[in-house]
């Protein structure tokens, strides 16, 4: 006879993968983005063109000055950005902008924390250039997406 | 009544000493006044004012470049309301507190508060960009500069900037919450304290950084322009508002750096200059015993991160050639500082600071300046540990031990520093 204590022990034990394979599946088949503007004559670029102008340096692409928007509509896709884009620490990131800013006056990215604004600064901007979930903008005709930045 | 007369460098003045005409200076002085600490940059006198037009840049001259200066920053105001132009708005601000031991005044690198602003406006391949540093004793406009931008990267600059071959001062300019000690070495001093090397220049200014290989790249800044006038205790650079007094050399400085990573925070690279001074002032000239004097810097330095730990190294030769008969003079000074990130936002730094030949030099004791606070460092061992418990906000705290020309001290330092926004 199975005693009340490992009935218990059971359904915790399915409980827990059930949250697991959940939680799991919340984030399987996810996919970062680089996006433009569908507007926007921007060709590919590669992962160094990237980084540079997440940066703040000067990139160009078909004679037109690239503008950075950073996402930080949740704390993953900040996270994703730092190790996967510029290779940096939030600090040192930081830091570094800051530091374009004080010895050049260089304009630092402008920050983005709706994801919705973000999409749709995008969208008005051919210079624009930024990063989201695929889900966010895949049906959305206003956005092209340039490649994968990162998936899970 | 008991009198005391001031003095300049290492030479003490009295009344024999100062020929006739007395500076209004020296002048205020005898009467008991104090001297009026600055307007800016300035050290403002009625000789200063009344020379203004005859040896500095005459009136016409200063419209001419304020005029040529502005015409591209209204234009820009005007194409700020089109979607390609950005700003930026930047306050680095800090409040210190200092104690020693002997104790001294306070050194003039030390305010109790300051804020450096930084403004800039950038429309297509066109920027304006201003630095404006206030503390309770003085404000000025540091840098202004007019820049359009060639291809990526490639800047050639009008105005007013920091010459290039100061390492530390390119790297950190004015603002302290960049800098992870609290103190500068003393090498980079600015003119307005005690520095010893000129670093504001008022020209042209050409800035390129260009990839090479598939990562790294070289960094290659130049400066041409007006340097600044020699004084009785320091330089007195060229300033955008307000009388510039005193004959202007012309300075020619670089800086060539390799970069590891064409993006990244590592360099390493050589400094030279080339700047020709004029004394403009008679208490000067007859300590030199020459009324104008060529400074030649030459350098190398390495601001170099690996993983938690970074160092950042500088070493100067500088030759100062006078006019005949006077024999010229040449010092050393250097220094390097090794920081390490700790956990908790925590950061240990330490900086070792030496110098050779430079207390037998009569062009270094001009800029002592007999004031009691230490003015010219020769040698200073400092160690430190920085908290950077917020976001832009860090607390920092310093100890070191400092040797002057004239005295040896313990320092502690107390600094908060933020960026804001």
């Amino acid at each position: 006879m199975v005693s009340r204590g490992t009935v218990k022990k059971i359904a915790a034990n399915v409980l827990l993968v059930l949250l697991l394979s959940t939680v799991t599946s919340a984030f399987a088949g996810e996919e970062l983005v680089l996006i433009v503007s569908s507007g926007s004559n921007i060709d590919q670029l590669d992962s160094s063109a990237v980084r540079k102008l997440f940066l703040g340096l000067t990139v160009q692409s078909n004679g037109n000055r690239l503008r950075p928007l950073l996402n930080e509509s949740d704390a993953q896709l900040k996270e994703i950005f730092l190790q996967n884009i510029v290779s940096m620490s939030d600090s040192t990131y930081d830091r570094y902008v800051l530091q374009l800013s004080l010895q050049q006056g260089r304009k630092q990215p402008v920050v983005y924390r709706s994801n919705t604004q973000l999409i749709d600064s995008v969208a008005a901007d051919p210079a624009a250039v930024s990063y989201a979930w695929v889900r966010d903008v895949e049906h959305d005709g206003r956005i092209r997406i340039l490649r994968v930045v990162w998936h899970d | 009544m008991r009198v005391t007369y001031p003095s300049v460098g290492r030479y003490r003045l009295t009344p024999s000493s100062i020929h006739s005409p007395l500076s209004p200076g020296a002048a205020v002085y005898y009467s008991g006044l104090s001297i009026p600490r600055d307007f800016g940059y300035m050290k403002y006198t009625p000789w200063d004012a009344r020379r203004a037009g005859r040896l500095g840049l005459s009136r016409s001259w200063r419209t001419i470049v304020l005029t040529a200066l502005s015409i591209p920053f209204v234009c820009q105001t005007a194409l700020a309301q089109h979607e390609h132009s950005s700003s930026e708005f930047e306050v680095f601000v800090a409040a210190e507190a200092v104690g020693s031991h002997p104790s001294h005044p306070r050194d003039d690198d030390d305010p109790w508060l300051d804020a450096d602003v930084i403004f800039g406006l950038t429309h297509d391949r066109f920027r304006v960009f201003g630095e404006y540093f206030i503390t309770p004793e003085e404000h000025d406009l540091e840098r202004f500069q007019v820049g359009y931008e060639f291809v990526p990267d490639t800047m050639l600059w009008l105005g007013r900037f920091h010459q290039p071959s100061s390492a530390w001062n390119t790297e950190h300019h004015h603002g302290r919450y960049l800098q992870t000690a609290i103190t500068r070495p003393s090498i980079e001093s600015w003119e307005d304290q005690e520095g010893l090397i000129p670093q504001h220049i008022t020209g042209a200014l050409l800035e390129s950084r260009r990839q090479v290989g598939s990562d790294a790249g070289v960094q290659f800044s130049g400066g041409v322009g007006a340097a600044p006038a020699l004084a009785a205790n320091d330089y007195q650079p060229i300033t955008l508002v307000g009388g510039n007094p005193g004959k202007h050399g012309l300075s020619l400085t670089g800086r060539l750096a390799y970069l590891p990573d064409y993006a990244g925070t590592s360099s390493a690279g050589l400094l030279w200059g080339r700047d020709q001074v004029f004394v403009r002032n008679p208490a000067a000239l007859a300590i030199l015993r020459s009324n104008h004097a060529i400074l030649g810097v030459y350098g190398a330095y390495t601001d170099w991160t690996v993983e938690a730990w970074r160092f950042i190294g500088a070493g100067y030769y500088v030759d100062v050639e006078f006019d005949r008969p006077t024999s010229d003079e040449s010092f050393i000074s250097g220094y390097l500082q090794a920081e390490r990130q700790l956990s908790y936002r925590l950061t240990a730094f330490g900086r070792v600071e030496d110098s050779a030949r430079m207390q037998e030099s009569h062009y270094v004791s001009l800029f002592n300046d007999h004031s009691g606070d230490i003015d010219v460092t020769l040698r200073r061992v400092a160690a430190g540990l920085r908290w950077d418990y917020a976001r832009r906000q860090a607390l920092s705290c310093e100890f070191s031990h400092v040797v002057s020309i004239q005295r040896r001290a313990y320092e502690l330092r107390l600094q908060w520093s933020a960026a804001v926004p």
